[in-house]
């Protein structure tokens, strides 16, 4: 249905992305911003017909490639 | 009488000793910068720092400090892999570098490498422990890096242990520290960071968001009161890798609406607006 990342694009002195901490010299931040909050709205059309859907947000949190966090999931049920 | 000074001298004598000096071994090393005889008077502290992060702060970050070494300083920038160049890494992940001998700086980089490279599963898990003797523990923060403005303060005073009170011990010296309670004694290794070879690394940004968008915008907490402080967390520093505190971190709210577009056709059509909100101090995600 739909989905928003949110992260830290590290960058060198020639504006190319680089994972190595020695080689990032600016950060490109796509990430929450503290006392912030922000905002996604996602539309999705469903098919002539339906008469229901069920509606699930889930929020996970990366720390490595390897490591998921599912800190949020709530669900909702929609019906026309 | 005899008998507590019997016993403050046996503490004083087993106390960790910041000795400045050259070490030759890993283990003559670790064993100056040995945190065990903390254990005797700090035992709930030291159960927290052991499952912390900044107890496995080489081990955890070995993928990192092993391209540094073999990408980094072997292939582009064509730099020895000594000690001041393994300090750029180790100054945060093991400030205890410093003191060892050029000799030792190698044998260090070669058990990161191992530790990461290595195909025998045996040679590769014994590097990985025997690198895993370097750590940021009590003695790197409650003494090596505890002094901000070393310009107007000088350096940490050796075998002196710097705490939020200052409280005296039978087991050794302590002093009063202010730094130790603010969120720029994090900032050193959490933050933009200058490595002894003055140039200027993004390895750990957390605290430029801390000071510009959290402190900017009226947040006044550091990273004890959250990191530390609340739920008795102490000195095991839950972060990025604990679900319940990431979860403090960003509240979640869905609204979800059910319409249907185009007049005539009348599509069904889902409307779900996700609102995220970053209570905590820095960004997220961050380092």
């Amino acid at each position: 249905m739909g989905r928003k990342e949110y992260w830290e694009l590290g960058v060198d002195i020639d504006g190319d992305h680089r994972m190595g901490a020695w080689q990032i010299k600016e950060v490109v931040d796509l990430t929450l911003p503290p006392r912030k909050t922000t905002k996604e709205r996602f539309v999705t059309e469903l098919g002539e017909g339906v008469k229901s859907a069920d509606v699930e947000v889930k929020v996970t949190y990366y720390p490595s490639a390897k490591h998921e966090l599912v800190i949020h999931k709530e669900a909702k049920k929609l019906t026309f | 009488m005899k008998r507590f000074i019997w016993i403050c001298a046996l503490l004083l004598a087993t106390a960790p000793l910041t000795v400045y000096g050259e070490f030759a071994t890993l283990d003559e090393l670790a064993k100056a910068y040995s945190v065990d005889t903390c254990r005797t008077c700090h035992a709930k502290v030291h159960t927290e720092w052991t499952s912390s992060y900044h107890s496995q702060s080489v081990v955890h970050s070995l993928g990192g400090i092993r391209n540094f070494i073999v990408v980094g300083l072997g292939q582009e920038w064509k730099k020895p892999v000594n000690r001041d160049n393994l300090m750029r890494c180790m100054a945060c992940h093991a400030p205890q570098l410093a003191e060892a001998s050029e000799g030792l700086a190698t044998q260090v980089a070669d058990l990161i490498i191992a530790a990461v490279d290595e195909k025998d599963g045996k040679k590769k898990d014994a590097a990985k422990k025997e690198i895993a003797k370097l750590n940021v523990n009590c003695i790197v923060c409650h003494n090596t890096k505890i002094i901000l403005e070393k310009n107007l303060k000088g350096d940490p005073k050796p075998n002196v242990y710097y705490g939020p009170t200052g409280k005296s011990s039978p087991a050794h010296r302590s002093a009063k520290s202010k730094e130790i309670q603010t969120a720029l004694f994090c900032g050193q290794c959490h933050g933009i960071y200058t490595p002894p070879d003055g140039d200027i690394i993004q390895c750990n940004t957390l605290y430029g968001s801390y000071q510009e968008a959290y402190r900017g915008n009226g947040g006044a907490e550091t990273c004890q009161d959250c990191h530390m402080l609340a739920k008795n967390r102490g000195h095991k520093f839950p972060g990025a890798y604990e679900v319940e505190i990431v979860k403090e971190g960003v509240d979640l709210d869905v609204q979800a609406a059910a319409i249907k577009l185009t007049p005539g056709k009348w599509i069904p059509t889902a409307i779900v607006t996700v609102s995220l909100t970053n209570k905590a101090g820095h960004r997220i995600p961050d380092g």
